[in-house]
């Protein structure tokens, strides 16, 4: 009987966990997917690894253990599975051979960045889109998410104060960046 | 120059993200990978001879995983080639019905059958001849 009762409850929970995922799937998913695409910079990878982020959430789901809310433990799995991503062999291996491209110069790339370039809203996005990770990851959760400190802390596991220097000091890149433009 | 980020929000809206969504395909396929990973769970989506040749392979003694895989694929049953993972899914899936029990040895996971698995492992042997009940039936039976 207990055994029947627990095969019950399995099956309960799996339904539940079912429906948790398709919550946060119709909650967070594009919000998810800008922060994927904030790391990795690729529409198809970005789409990927938010797809393998919920797979993720689903198996993990059990640890979950509301000591913060669903919301900071959904970015923490985020934020951590593309920083997995871009250690891995395949991105430091393949995409960076195909990055090299990019170093050779072309004509026809260079003259579309101008035109891109002339519009100011363009400009402040690649401005972002270029900080070093660091600064691109606190920037994008704060202005972006408009999360608080102290979410973006637990979010990223780095230090509150590291945190507040690291926004400080993207700004202060930023500001360079766009006055060398003007 | 005041915070060149207060207006951030609305301008990467219009620029890298615009037209950038999580599309219902996407969301679709992890809905597939989800239930995909519950079927797995689920002794019916396994193939009957593949849970016949594993429970043969521990009828004599008991043997870790490696093993195991080594000898079903020894037998044709090749369910688990290129795929090993799944293999420790049944397994677990096996011990939780009671149907093996392990026990860690040199910082390796022995499978035995249990006297349940045994009983089920005889049983089916009599009534495949029969061609009655199938083995899974009566597992999963037993673990109601």
């Amino acid at each position: 009987m207990s055994e029947l009762r627990h095969f019950l409850v399995t099956i309960e929970s799996l339904e539940e966990k079912e429906l948790i995922i398709d919550q946060l799937m119709q909650e967070y998913s594009d919000d998810l997917l800008h922060l994927v695409y904030t790391y990795v910079k690729n529409r198809t990878t970005a789409e990927d690894l938010t797809q393998e982020i919920f797979i993720k959430c689903y198996e993990k789901l059990g640890q979950f253990s509301q000591r913060s809310s669903i919301k900071t433990w959904v970015y923490r799995i985020a934020c951590n599975h593309c920083k997995d991503y871009l250690r891995s062999w395949h991105y430091r291996k393949i995409t960076l051979n195909e990055k090299i491209f990019d170093y050779i110069p072309s004509k026809s790339i260079h003259v579309e960045e101008e035109i891109i370039a002339k519009n100011e809203e363009e400009s402040l996005t690649q401005a972002v889109m270029n900080l070093p990770i660091k600064y691109r990851e606190a920037v994008f959760l704060h202005y972006y998410e408009e999360m608080p400190l102290a979410e973006i802390s637990k979010v990223t596991s780095v230090n509150i104060n590291t945190i507040k220097t690291r926004l400080k000091r993207a700004k202060e890149l930023l500001k360079d960046k766009l006055i060398k433009e003007d | 120059m005041d915070n060149p980020f207060n207006n951030l929000k609305n301008v990467m809206k219009k620029t890298v993200f615009k037209d950038l969504t999580f599309s219902n395909e996407r969301k679709d396929a992890v809905k597939e990978a989800i239930q995909g990973k519950q079927s797995q769970l689920n002794l019916h989506s396994w193939k009957e001879s593949t849970i016949i040749a594993l429970l043969e392979t521990l009828q004599l003694e008991s043997r870790d995983g490696y093993d195991i895989s080594t000898l079903l694929f020894q037998k044709h049953e090749l369910c688990f080639q290129n795929n090993e993972g799944q293999l420790y899914t049944l397994l677990h899936l096996l011990e939780n019905k009671g149907i093996l029990s392990s026990k860690w040895i040199n910082e390796k996971k022995y499978y035995t059958l249990t006297t349940k698995g045994k009983k089920y492992a005889a049983a089916y042997k009599q009534e495949s001849t029969k061609q009655l009940t199938s083995l899974k039936h009566l597992i999963e039976e037993a673990s109601l």
